[in-house]
């Protein structure tokens, strides 16, 4: 066991880092006042640096990279800019990985290609109304007519929804089959004729991802855009969000790391203005249990990104990762509000937008509850 | 000890810095000669041997002809030193010379401390003292380093100097900086904005300040090159040099490069959070403070 | 056409440097290490004009201990297509006169037809290395190049100088540059350059191989600047400084009434 980065994962970190403090921080605090997506900041400039097929073997133009190198993307990306972090997260993990994983030779040359290379962005439209994480109760329905599939529903919280070009969606494809068996996945492009979209969301963080409601209105797609099997939707479902939930928790490390960063620079400022040693005492106590959560989740992390990467079960390390990820961005980010006091709760300083960013991961790709039920009912299998 | 300075001649104007060599010959308790390529219709306001290479036949850059002058002089003078400027001109030639004389080169000497040359280490944050291990050596002097001498006033004797060797660099002319519309040469008042305002929006901050206090505000070259100051307002060797009443720096951390266009302030206010920054050591006043927090409340107290 | 870019591995400035046992330089320990600023112009010169030409290969040459490799990595990943690492342990201890004589004694019979150095190293911060090399390569040489293009044999720079300025030059390869800041923007290695770079070859000789001259100067001490007597520092709350501070303007400057 090799507790060490390679060169190549260390490059990427220089890399992705620099990026981020350079072209992304300038304009982080105003994209999320402002609620605006910056496509060509946010997603075409990660696809000149290769980031948007970074897991990706070369012959479908991803670099090759493996699945840490991913985490460590992620982290850096969301270390300065959550709202990045998503939008990479949810075009690589849910949209082009899927079609990786299930799609057909046809599929991939014609919609994994272009996602790798950055030219098309993804989304993933699975939550219904009343079907949150539980898959298994989609309604969206979906009719096979001679040469087309008819889709009918909407899906909602849809991040990257309205500006991405290829969605990864879920349809009832047999009312009589046992809830789980009867369920397809789609491609669908944007503007097929019947497929539509909601209002943006209004939201408490991520401000500057856009999320929408995917609405289909006999919206017909070709036969061949099914994705894997008929019936076999639930199952490419439910690994997507295993490799989903290791990108939400890199996204919450890099999250936390970010307002431990801010906490720490304006600790040292405090000091030398701090007469009181024993409030300082306690700052530092504070930053330590942060640093030493934070750490504990990054390599929760890395463990379920190394088993993704080399073919090992990661469901369960998957669920754990995300869950231990997102409570220490949530604890953390409120711990550095607070020790910013005063300052930390204005808008002037980023910490309150960590705080908010942090918050939506212990929710999508499946709530602190359902990772707890994942590891539980392992646990007693 | 002998010294050979080096003056400099550039477009078409004799260069002032000859005088912050003789400073440097002079605290070295040091008998020199200069040498420039230049013209007999503006000599150095210096009394001693002057060597002379017309500017018109040489260039004002031509390394591989100026070292050919420059070693003629040597072979003549026999010098224990060839001091420069630290300055495009000096450091560019510096290396050549050292290398055909098979000598040291100390570059950018900030002062002689125990019969050592100091220079600056990692962005000035140290210094270092240097043993020399051969017979002569080169040196270059930083900008600003040396005074003048009190007594170097004078007309020298100018020996004209040839030579038929030929560079493989032509030297094609000057391209000179647009001119702007701000002169921060004439400002009394000047708050400058450095690394540390980071982002561009922190840029009225500074501006605020420096309007309420009735002066320019102007930028270190980080600021610039991001483009969040233009150009005319940059302080510093490759910007403007500035001499105000007061000088306020925010956010800027004091390369050398900076300091050597603001260093003649008559009075310096810094503000910035490390309180070691080489900003420090020239500053009157030094601030430990987030200047996001703490300029607002100045201006509104001025 | 073959291009040569030579970098150095240096500290971050913002680090906290230490003074190291022998009191001749900083303590290496403990210190984040990156390319030295002024060769990832250089790097990315090389690679822009690599670029142009299209048949050309690029060697990144860096001396230091097994450590540089990783800042290697980096120019290789930028574009360069080989690495030559000189191991020295010692590379600290050496003056430009060494290192230089190194670089062109690792140049001498590669024919290279340009050279890219920076200016100067952010530590050291001699500026020497780069016109020497052109020096004892007999090749012309040109510093604190800040536009550089080509055409055909044919370069045309521009150098700065003091107070804005910039003189144009003109030579012809092979020849030698020293990168100033303000040459081009610097690319980030892109992911799959990143994946390549560890196929590259990155060959180890041992500086031993290619010193043949003795140092022409050593360091006596390092030490930290004595602060300026007489700077006042102000530090606490915001209002009670800003009072302080307005109060000594109007005492000690003309300008407050």
């Amino acid at each position: 066991m090799k507790f060490e980065l390679t060169e190549e994962q260390n490059l990427i970190r220089d890399m992705v880092r620099s990026f981020a403090e350079t072209e992304l921080a300038p304009s982080t605090q105003s994209r999320d006042e402002e609620e605006h997506f910056d496509r060509e900041l946010m997603f075409d400039k990660l696809a000149e640096l290769g980031l948007t097929g970074i897991i990706f073997p070369e012959e479908y133009d991803g670099a090759g990279a493996d699945y840490i190198s991913y985490a460590i993307a992620l982290e850096e990306l969301s270390r300065v800019c959550a709202s990045t972090g998503v939008t990479l997260a949810a075009h690589l993990s849910l949209a082009a990985n899927p079609i990786y994983l299930f799609g057909t030779e046809e599929q991939k040359q014609k919609y994994l290609i272009p996602l790798a290379l950055g030219e098309k962005m993804g989304a993933f439209g699975l939550t219904e109304p009343s079907a949150g994480s539980d898959a298994g109760s989609t309604k969206m329905s979906a009719v096979r007519d001679g040469d087309e599939w008819i889709l009918n529903g909407t899906k909602i919280f849809i991040s990257n929804g309205g500006e991405a070009e290829v969605y990864v969606v879920f349809a009832r494809t047999d009312k009589e089959a046992e809830k789980h068996h009867g369920i397809s996945g789609f491609i669908v492009e944007k503007d097929t004729p019947g497929f539509s979209f909601g209002n943006k969301e209004k939201k408490m963080g991520i401000r500057s991802s856009p999320t929408r409601e995917l609405v289909f209105e006999n919206c017909r797609i070709p036969a061949e855009n099914i994705l894997g099997n008929e019936g076999q939707g639930f199952k490419i479902a439910m690994e997507t969000l295993d490799g989903g939930r290791i990108a939400v928790a890199s996204q919450a490390v890099g999250i936390a790391q970010g307002a431990l960063d801010e906490a720490v620079k304006y600790a040292k400022e405090r000091k030398q203005f701090d007469t009181c040693i024993t409030r300082f005492q306690g700052v530092q106590f504070q930053l330590a249990d942060m640093a030493t959560q934070i750490n504990a989740a990054r390599f929760l992390v890395y463990n379920a990104a190394y088993r993704a990467s080399a073919g090992l079960s990661y469901s369960l390390e998957s669920a754990m990762a995300k869950l231990m990820a997102s409570e220490t961005a949530m604890k953390v980010t409120t711990q550095a509000v607070q020790i910013l006091g005063g300052y930390g709760y204005t808008r002037e300083f980023p910490v309150e937008r960590m705080m908010r960013d942090a918050k939506i991961t212990e929710i999508y790709m499946g709530t602190s509850e359902i990772q707890r039920v994942v590891i539980g009912s392992t646990l007693i299998k | 000890m002998k010294t050979l300075l080096i003056a400099e001649y550039r477009d078409g104007k004799l260069l002032g810095s000859y005088q912050e060599l003789m400073g440097f010959a002079d605290q070295l308790g040091a008998e020199c000669a200069m040498f420039i390529v230049g013209t007999s219709e503006e000599l150095p306001d210096y009394s001693g041997k002057l060597y002379l290479a017309d500017v018109e036949k040489y260039a004002e850059y031509s390394p591989a002809v100026h070292k050919k002058l420059i070693l003629e002089v040597v072979k003549n003078e026999q010098p224990d030193m060839i001091v420069f400027s630290h300055s495009s001109y000096g450091w560019d030639l510096a290396p050549r010379i050292a290398y055909s004389l098979q000598t040291a080169q100390i570059s950018e000497v900030v002062d002689v401390k125990g019969g050592e040359l100091v220079v600056p280490v990692c962005n000035s944050k140290m210094r270092r003292t240097i043993r020399v291990k051969s017979e002569q050596c080169v040196v270059t002097l930083q900008a600003g380093a040396f005074n003048p001498p009190d007594d170097g006033t004078g007309t020298p004797q100018p020996v004209n100097i040839d030579t038929d060797a030929q560079g493989r660099i032509s030297f094609l002319g000057y391209e000179e900086v647009e001119p702007g519309g701000v002169d921060l040469g004439k400002a009394e008042i000047i708050v400058s904005a450095g690394r540390g305002i980071g982002k561009p929006e922190n840029v009225e901050i500074v501006a605020d300040l420096a309007q309420k206090l009735g002066g320019e505000y102007g930028a270190s070259r980080p600021v610039v090159d991001s483009e969040w100051v233009d150009h005319n307002r940059q302080v510093g060797t490759t910007g403007q040099t500035v001499s105000p009443k007061l000088y306020v720096a925010c956010g800027i951390s004091g390369a050398i490069q900076h300091l050597a266009g603001m260093k003649k302030s008559e009075f310096v206010v810094a503000i910035n959070t490390d309180r070691d920054a080489p900003i420090g050591e020239v500053a009157d006043v030094l601030v430990v403070a987030d200047l996001k927090e703490f300029i607002p409340v100045l201006t509104e107290k001025l | 056409m073959k291009i040569l870019v030579c970098i150095k591995q240096v500290p971050d400035m913002e680090s906290k440097f230490k003074i190291d046992g022998n009191g001749t330089w900083y303590d290496t320990n403990d210190l984040a290490w990156r390319m030295n600023e002024y060769d990832e112009y250089g790097v990315e010169q090389a690679v822009q004009l690599k670029e142009q030409m299209g048949d050309s290969d690029l060697t990144v040459l860096c001396i230091g201990s097994a450590q540089v490799k990783e800042t290697m990595k980096k120019a290789l990943a930028m574009g360069c297509d080989r690495g030559a690492h000189i191991e020295d342990d010692a590379a600290d201890s050496h003056d430009p006169f060494e290192i230089g004589s190194i670089i062109a004694e690792y140049a001498r019979d590669k024919e290279f037809d340009v050279i890219f150095t920076g200016m100067q190293s952010q530590d050291r911060g001699s500026g020497q290395v780069g016109i020497l090399v052109a020096e004892m390569l007999d090749i012309p040489g040109v510093s604190t190049v800040v536009d550089f293009s080509y055409d055909d044999g044919t370069i045309n720079v521009k150098r700065e100088l003091e107070g804005g300025i910039k003189a144009l030059v003109k030579l012809n390869t092979p020849a030698l540059f020293t990168c100033q800041l303000g040459i081009n923007t610097p690319r980030y290695p892109t992911l799959p350059n990143i994946m390549k770079a560890k196929r590259k070859e990155l060959l180890t000789i041992p500086s031993s191989d290619l010193l043949k001259v003795a140092c022409v100067q050593e360091t006596s001490a390092i030490f930290f600047p004595e602060k300026k007597g007489g700077g006042l520092v102000l530090e606490g709350d915001s209002g009670d400084v800003a009072d302080q501070l307005i109060e000594i303007l109007k005492d000690k400057t003309a300008v407050l009434a």
